[in-house]
């Protein structure tokens, strides 16, 4: 169908599919962006590539990490030489989907539970760059791998890529990361309360209750507790000043 | 001395990483805060800005087309700002300050997002009448100008803060302690809001107990 290089190339494209991204094709013309060496390698006649280019720079969006598994389904669907029109279709079926699943996976999952474990890191007594780089590699390997798992299944499957998405694990994963999340939710809560931010000093009695029904705050209010925390800060700012001023 | 043409670049490559390229979360606070910190010189001092605003923005979520704060440039500029002015001893009082810059500075990070996203809309409009192979350029002149917005985000931003911050320190009149304690019980909150993030505490009581067991645990095995 294609090569290697054009796979790679595809790929690696993906990672900016977010680049241009505006209000009237979202990621359409991203979408076209990382498309573009296949296209290349399939439509040899200029004006078949233009017009390729043009059906793939209209309006679509999905969660970027996913992203490839509807590049390689497309490509695959190219390269069968399945009408246009059945191509747009396909591609408007798959873009709720996929960025549902990408943003319950990823950005409600993975990410916040890599990011409370290296938060955790810190407050055990862990180095700034050994709790950065365990961050970084736990989270990319997840990233990249979703990527390039992604784009194989797409192009190994094309229009029948939905199916396989059933059959996958993936939305399954969704209740043990979350699972997962409020473990490590629960060990850095622990921790903050017992320890102290480390870089902040160590727990007091008054300090180690007012954290609690913070913690408990924050816990139950969540958006609304952080409007708090944020108004809370800009007032300790000026508390402070007018404490110099009026002092 | 702080080098804002650093500042400038780092910000830049953040503000990209956020939306645009490769999304690697090098554009996350606690990221942000200590590579910009560590890159000045202060890798602590990146570190407690960066712990702090990655814990006031574990639960602002990107999801679909909603306007939200870019909280790793104004992470990056309160980072600079609290290395500019703050001696190499921990200072409360410019901590507190440019802390309250970044939450008010990320949500105009987050508007400069949306007027690029319109700019970019005018942009591919503008381009119609080009041959589609030219898309290649209209995709990485997007991407040019996001770099260019988030570097002037970030120096910016960074500039004022250190401005405001040089102006008001003097002013600072709260016991160092009062004021580290009250930020700390500030952050333990914020991490409290992860948990909705995850089900919420009914859902997920018993990993959520699990967690706090095995955190209290540790606490006393690390001394």
């Amino acid at each position: 169908m294609i090569g290697a290089g054009v796979q790679a190339a595809v790929v690696l494209r993906a990672l900016a599919i977010q680049g241009s991204w505006n209000y009237e094709t979202l990621t359409g013309t991203g979408f076209g962006f990382a498309i573009l060496p296949a296209l290349r390698a399939l439509h040899t006649d200029p004006e078949a590539l233009d017009a390729a280019i043009r059906r793939h720079e209209r309006a679509f969006n999905s969660h970027p990490y996913l992203a490839p598994l509807a590049l390689g389904a497309v490509i695959h669907m190219e390269a069968a030489g399945e009408d246009p029109a059945v191509i747009d279709r396909f591609k408007a079926a798959l873009r709720g989907s996929l960025g549902t699943l990408g943003d319950q996976l990823v950005w409600a999952g993975v990410r916040p539970l890599c990011l409370l474990l290296a938060l955790a890191l810190i407050l055990l007594g862990a180095s700034w760059w050994a709790a950065i780089v365990v961050f970084l590699c736990l989270y990319n390997a997840v990233h990249l791998g979703l990527m390039v798992w992604g784009f194989r299944v797409g192009l190994a499957e094309g229009r029948g890529v939905a199916e396989r998405l059933r059959q996958t694990p993936l939305s399954r994963l969704r209740p043990q990361i979350m699972a997962a999340g409020a473990f490590m939710a629960g060990l850095v809560i622990a921790l903050v309360v017992t320890r102290g931010v480390a870089a902040v000093g160590e727990p007091g009695p008054v300090w180690t209750g007012l954290a609690l029904i913070g913690v408990v705050g924050g816990a139950v209010w969540g958006r609304n507790a952080r409007r708090a925390g944020v108004a809370a800060m800009m007032a300790l700012a000026l508390v402070g000043l007018l404490a110099g001023a009026l002092g | 001395m702080t080098s804002w043409f650093v500042v400038a670049a780092i910000g830049g490559f953040v503000g990209l990483d956020t939306t645009s390229f490769p999304q690697m979360m090098v554009s996350r606070p606690l990221v942000a805060g200590t590579v910009t910190g560590a890159i000045l010189g202060r890798p602590m001092a990146g570190l407690t800005v960066g712990f702090i605003m990655e814990a006031f923005s574990l639960l602002v979520l990107p999801v679909g087309a909603s306007r939200y704060p870019e909280s790793g440039t104004a992470t990056v500029a309160a980072t600079a700002a609290y290395v500019a002015v703050a001696p190499a001893t921990l200072a409360p009082g410019v901590l507190v300050l440019v802390l309250a810059f970044a939450l008010a500075w990320e949500w105009v990070g987050g508007e400069s997002v949306v007027l690029l996203r319109r700019a970019n809309g005018k942009l591919i409009r503008k381009k119609e009448g080009v041959p589609a192979r030219h898309l290649e350029h209209r995709h990485l002149s997007a991407m040019g100008l996001d770099f260019v917005r988030a570097a002037v985000v970030a120096a910016g931003g960074g500039l004022i803060a250190a401005a405001v911050a040089r102006w008001a320190a003097p002013l600072w009149d709260l016991d160092p302690g009062s004021t580290m304690e009250v930020l700390a019980v500030l952050t333990a909150t914020m991490i409290g809001t992860a948990v909705p993030i995850f089900g919420g505490v009914r859902a997920r009581r018993y990993a959520l107990l699990l967690g706090l067991i095995t955190g209290v645990t540790l606490a006393a095995v690390a001394g």
